[in-house]
């Protein structure tokens, strides 16, 4: 084969690598391009193509103090699993990934487990074991619920980070004369940061967005999934998919600020001392 | 003078493993002693335990007469350079080098001003205080680790062959500067490495190690001309070695060849059994010329070395190594003969 041929070859498949790509992105992204479509319709139902924009469900949800209540709860139970996973996770994936001990390949495997299990299966199973326990679900029970499911996966983000980083720097500290407390504040947390920093994101997306475990556990105090499933049951409004529309806004901005972040923080460690 | 570290019997089991068995070796205040062995030899086990990241199963670690086997490396008067430095990457240079003294709570001037002495000590210009470690070169981070090591300021300071990364040619700048400051210091050194020829430039003495066991400790110039047994000859540097049976009258036969060789008149074991010459102690005879111990081959390579030529030569199927300054007469594919005094060779336990 000529080189010609050769070159020509490689640049059909080129275009067709980039058709695919782009193909993908369309199935992936359409859904939620379609929801936002539909927040902008006039029409209280959902016709297309619909014969006027508006934004007045916008409007709506941002002023429905009902709507409120549920971005209220989200956002506490988001929070709260947020903090309490990435400080169980920082300690198990230290476990995970750096210490040896007895049990930790059989803690490495048992940790993934709670991943794999049907969530909706889990959050009734927690329900009834809250029941046999005599506690009221609400929004401390659905963190609870959340942490199962979201720790693990913090787990193994910020274990990625600890494999990343060389154990030696740990043992250079310390025979430099640091304390086993000083070492971890000194060396292993500023190391772990950016695992840390990312951990908490997905922490608060996975929280944020759950369904399956939220219906079964948070009880009256009810977020904004559930809310969302329960008017699209029974009374649909517009306002759903607006308020669909605006969760994915902000959670864009919030990975667009943390890639922004995290840039900047690589490009502080590229000239690190020389802001000083 | 009593010495500053000294290892009693030293015993180190991994389950049934004998990682190091009865380690015994004495190092004095101001000496740069190198403990080399192969990869396996138990020299990483050996440097962990003497900075304290590791325990003996048995025997006794002494500093200065005092029992250290259970204290813990941060609470030890000494410190390790690491074979991967261990610099802390989110640290500017000035920071790691300081970082020692930090953790002690000296006040940030004082920090500063030890740290712009040691970068000058170092030949590290002022400006690398700000700089970042991957800013650095591979020697400059080098010069980073040392630096912040002295600022330890470390009775014993270990290092853990930390120039293995480097090229050759820093490598061998480098082996001079660390001895330079060792003399300059006066501080106590203790090396591991695997290489022979590191452990010959630098130390004052030597330790071999060879699967867990010291198998000699000297001065380079001892270990070099005088090795115990075959494996330290062989470790040393390219040798010819020839198994060899000792008869009643002394002399000794070739069993491989049955050929004749005079002995050696003084034998480092009298039951050795290798015989063994290094190719810069074997000749190429010219024509008439006798010595002690004569062997006709072909020269069958040759192979410049820079100022010196190594030759191979075969003798009755075996390859001899002939080592000579500059370039021998005859080409490859010529009938020489090759010859060593009796007492240029050395006759060794195999």
């Amino acid at each position: 084969m000529s080189l010609q041929s050769i070159n020509r070859a490689e640049r059909r498949n080129r275009r067709l690598m980039k058709l695919w790509a782009g193909v993908i992105l369309v199935f992936l992204y359409l859904p939620i391009i379609a929801v936002f479509i539909a927040s902008f319709s006039n029409l209280r139902f959902f016709v297309f193509p619909f014969q006027e924009w508006s934004i007045r469900w916008y409007r709506a949800v941002l002023s429905s103090l009902e709507i409120q209540q549920y971005l209220q709860n989200s956002l506490l139970v988001a929070g709260a699993v947020t903090i309490i996973s990435v400080i169980l996770a920082v300690f198990g994936a230290l476990a995970f990934a750096r210490y040896p001990w007895r049990g930790r390949g059989v803690y490495q495997r048992v940790l993934l487990l709670p991943i794999f299990f049907p969530q909706a299966v889990l959050g009734l199973a927690i329900l009834m074991w809250l029941s046999w326990l005599g506690i009221t679900p609400g929004w401390k029970t659905a963190v609870f619920a959340h942490l199962v499911w979201i720790v693990p996966i913090v787990t193994l983000i910020i274990s990625i980070r600890i494999y990343g980083f060389d154990p030696s720097l740990e043992e250079a500290a310390y025979d430099l004369g640091a304390s086993r407390r000083q070492v971890f504040l000194d060396v292993t947390l500023p190391l772990l940061w950016p695992g840390i920093f990312s951990g908490a994101l997905f922490a608060f997306l996975l929280s944020w967005g759950n369904f399956p475990l939220s219906v079964y556990t948070s009880g009256v105090d009810q977020t904004v999934p559930e809310w969302m499933y329960s008017r699209m049951v029974a009374g649909y409004t517009p306002q759903v998919p607006a308020l669909g529309a605006l969760t994915v806004i902000v959670a864009i901005f919030l990975l667009f600020g943390a890639y922004a972040l995290s840039r900047w923080w690589q490009r502080r460690q590229a000239r690190n001392g020389n802001d000083q | 003078m009593a010495p500053i570290l000294e290892l009693v019997d030293v015993h180190k089991m991994f389950g049934d493993f004998v990682a190091l068995e009865r380690i015994n070796l004495e190092i004095h205040d101001g000496e740069f002693v190198t403990i080399v062995g192969p990869s396996g030899s138990g020299k990483t086990t050996l440097i962990r335990m003497l900075v304290g990241m590791d325990q003996p199963t048995t025997g006794n670690i002494l500093l200065r007469g005092e029992r250290i086997n259970e204290i813990h490396a941060n609470q030890r008067p000494t410190c390790m350079v690491f074979q991967s430095l261990a610099l802390f990457p989110h640290r500017s240079v000035g920071e790691n080098i300081e970082f020692p003294l930090k953790i002690r709570a000296v006040p940030k001037a004082s920090r500063r001003a030890r740290a712009m002495e040691l970068l000058k000590q170092l030949h590290l210009p002022e400006s690398f205080y700000h700089k970042g470690i991957h800013q650095c070169s591979g020697g400059e981070r080098q010069r980073v680790a040392l630096a912040r090591a002295l600022a330890f300021d470390p009775e014993i300071l270990f290092f853990d062959e930390p120039l293995s990364a480097l090229d050759y040619r820093l490598r061998k700048t480098l082996e001079k500067e660390l001895k330079a400051i060792q003399r300059s210091t006066g501080k106590t050194f203790v090396y591991i490495t695997h290489s022979i020829e590191e452990a010959m430039v630098m130390s004052d003495r030597i330790a071999i190690l060879r699967s867990g066991r010291m198998v000699q400790v000297g001065t380079p110039d001892e270990i070099y001309h005088r090795p115990r047994d075959a494996f330290v000859a062989q470790f040393m540097g390219e040798i010819n070695r020839f198994s060899v049976q000792k008869a009643s009258d002394g002399t000794l036969t070739d069993t491989d060849t049955g050929v004749r060789y005079q002995a050696p008149t003084r034998v480092a074991d009298a039951d050795g059994t290798a015989l063994m010459i290094r190719p810069e102690q074997i000749r190429l005879l010219p024509e008439g010329e006798h010595m002690d111990n004569v062997l006709s081959g072909v020269l069958t390579q040759s192979y410049s070395l820079g100022s010196r030529t190594q030759y191979q030569v075969s003798v009755d199927g075996r390859t001899v190594l002939v080592e000579l300054l500059g370039r021998a007469n005859a080409g490859v594919g010529d009938a020489v003969r090759i010859g060593w005094p009796a007492d240029s060779a050395m006759l060794l336990k195999a």
